[in-house]
């Protein structure tokens, strides 16, 4: 049958990894690739320690005045001193807590009004302006509102946290709804699906990849929200570690959290893009 | 033999924001069971209309339609749709594809359905490839797919709109005489949209021609070919004859 033999010829293509005997042009694509990539990663680790390199001798040197921009061994140096008083696990156990919290709330809230949204057109059509001017407000200038109604502390950096990302969620994720092709929806239909069934068969599973970005985009965002929230009002957490040292002139201290804070949401937005890979096979 | 559908004096308009469009004018036509008919007319006069008026995912402005002698109502789920675009889920193996259906309309006898489904599969040449995705398999293979999940619901009725126009031309003729070959062994009636005069010609026991928009029916032409398969068909010495008659009805309209 020859839509079959086409079938496999793509198929053993597909399957090259199980297949040796190819030309010798592509086994030096195949090295050619290799190489490629090892160069990119080794000239990422040389950037980085040339960076550190560079800001430690010029430190030393006193060609930079460390008091302004610290230095590698002076934040180690923090670090030590902060592990050792436990202050680094409080801190940044806060912050990663009213991150994850902020996040998963957003997450959630936004996907459920975009689920509303996409039930009921006229709620949607209704909603459509008061949601673009939502989005359009920086959220910051709700600070002092958002603390006079849920009280200063973490209830506000949680709440600030929830407002930068809410919105955007559901945005994303209602036009991610709605570009579903009408022809599929038409076919459940003469299949006399319902709503529920039209939702959950193919709407749903259909958003999924789109789902996975808007992770990756709330992951940045929410940290953006927590820090921003413990700028506002905090007692505790790296965002206050980083205005509590600003204040009194510790540059160590503001330097060591941002590190840290790198650190925590390099791996957090590591951790999604890996579900992101698991989804996807 | 008994009348499979029948449309009645059914018309058909399209309400938009700032306009009325006439599709359907007083169509009148009957079906007999196990008939494969095909429909042909110009682009956009109101093909497709037909059909979602038959499926029951539109009701005629006025006008009457019969399916198996009862007035049509789509939870009866006797009529199968298969458009265009086989619209497969890629997120779905094969085999959660073709029995899509059974999972919406859950049946009773839901086991022999599925063994119905792992069946066509067998019978097909596609059950090698049920844990597939997709976007594994070839256009003509997706196309059949898409036919068997139309089939596992055992409707009375099929509904085939354009269904190889997406294919390559040598696939389509392949995929044709297969698609024709299955619905005759399952022993169904169809219906056929097509704008392609010759696939119509060797698919179909006749064929109606349509006017442009509002369609109306203009003939009914009965194909009284001998031979079995569509490729064949294409081969026989009244296939020319055919298509120049229909080929007259469809260019000749404007100069009426
Ligand atoms: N949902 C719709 N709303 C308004 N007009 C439509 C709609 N669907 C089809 N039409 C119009 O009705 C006419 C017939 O459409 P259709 O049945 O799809 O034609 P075709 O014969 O090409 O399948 C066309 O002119 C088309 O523009
Ligand atoms: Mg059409």
């Amino acid at each position: 049958m020859k839509i079959k033999n086409n079938f496999f010829e793509k198929s053993s293509v597909y399957n090259h990894k199980n297949n040796k005997n190819f030309s010798k042009t592509h086994e030096k694509y195949v090295k050619k690739l290799k190489i490629d990539k090892i160069f990119v990663l080794f000239s990422q680790i040389f950037i980085l320690i040339l960076f550190l390199g560079l800001w430690e001798l010029l430190t030393q040197l006193n060609v930079l005045d460390s008091f302004f921009v610290s230095s590698p061994s002076r934040i180690i140096k923090q670090l030590q001193i902060m592990i050792k008083s436990e202050t680094l696990w409080t801190h940044t156990f806060v912050t990663f807590y009213e991150t994850v919290i902020g996040f998963c709330l957003a997450t959630g809230i936004g996907w459920i009004v975009a689920v509303i949204l996409w039930w009921n057109e006229k709620v949607r059509k209704i909603l459509e302006p008061y949601i673009i001017i939502l989005n359009a407000l920086p959220k910051i200038a709700l600070g002092p509102i958002i603390i006079l109604w849920v009280g200063s502390g973490t209830n506000a950096i949680i709440m600030m946290c929830i407002l930068i990302c809410v919105v955007i969620t559901t945005m994303s994720l209602l036009s991610s709804f709605l570009s579903v092709d009408e022809g599929k929806i038409l076919l459940l239909k003469s299949m006399n699906a319902n709503k529920f069934q039209i939702f959950f068969k193919l709407i749903l599973p259909n958003s999924i990849p789109d789902l996975m970005s808007v992770l990756k985009i709330n992951v940045g965002m929410s940290w953006v929200g927590t820090i921003m929230g413990e700028y506002l009002s905090s007692k505790a957490g790296l965002g206050y570690l980083i205005v509590y040292g600003g204040q009194i002139f510790k540059i160590d201290l503001v330097m060591t959290s941002t590190f840290i804070l790198c650190l925590l949401a390099g791996s957090m937005y590591f951790i999604i893009s890996l579900f992101e890979k698991r989804y996807k096979k | 033999m008994k009348n499979m559908l029948e449309f009645n004096n059914v018309t058909y308009l399209y309400q938009t924001k700032d306009s009325e469009i006439f599709a359907l004018d007083k169509i009148n036509f009957e079906i007999k069971e196990k008939d494969f008919v095909s429909i042909v007319g110009p682009s956009g006069c109101g093909k497709t209309t037909i059909l979602s008026l038959s499926a029951g995912l539109l009701q005629p402005s006025s006008g009457n339609i019969y399916l198996d002698n009862a007035p049509l109502d789509i939870k009866n789920k006797k009529v199968g749709y298969m458009f265009q675009r086989d619209y497969l889920f890629e997120w779905r193996s094969i085999w959660k594809n073709i029995t899509l259906g059974i999972e919406i309309q859950k049946p009773n006898e839901k086991e022999k359905k599925f063994e119905f489904a792992e069946n066509l599969l067998k019978k097909y040449d596609l059950y090698s490839f049920r844990n597939k995705k997709p976007n594994q398999l070839s256009g003509g293979m997706r196309q059949r797919v898409a036919l068997i999940r139309t089939l596992v619901m055992e409707p009375k009725l099929l509904l085939l709109d354009e269904p190889f126009s997406a294919l390559d031309f040598q696939t389509r003729l392949k995929v044709c005489d297969d698609v024709y070959d299955i619905i005759k062994k399952e022993e169904k009636t169809a219906i056929l949209v097509t704008h392609d005069i010759s696939e119509a010609i060797s698919m179909s026991d006749s064929i109606i021609v349509l006017t442009s928009r509002p369609a109306k029916v203009k003939d009914i032409v009965e194909i009284e070919i001998k031979e079995k398969t569509p490729l064949k068909k294409r081969e026989d010495n009244s296939f020319s004859g055919y298509f120049e008659k229909i080929w007259r009805e469809l260019t000749n309209e404007n100069k009426e």
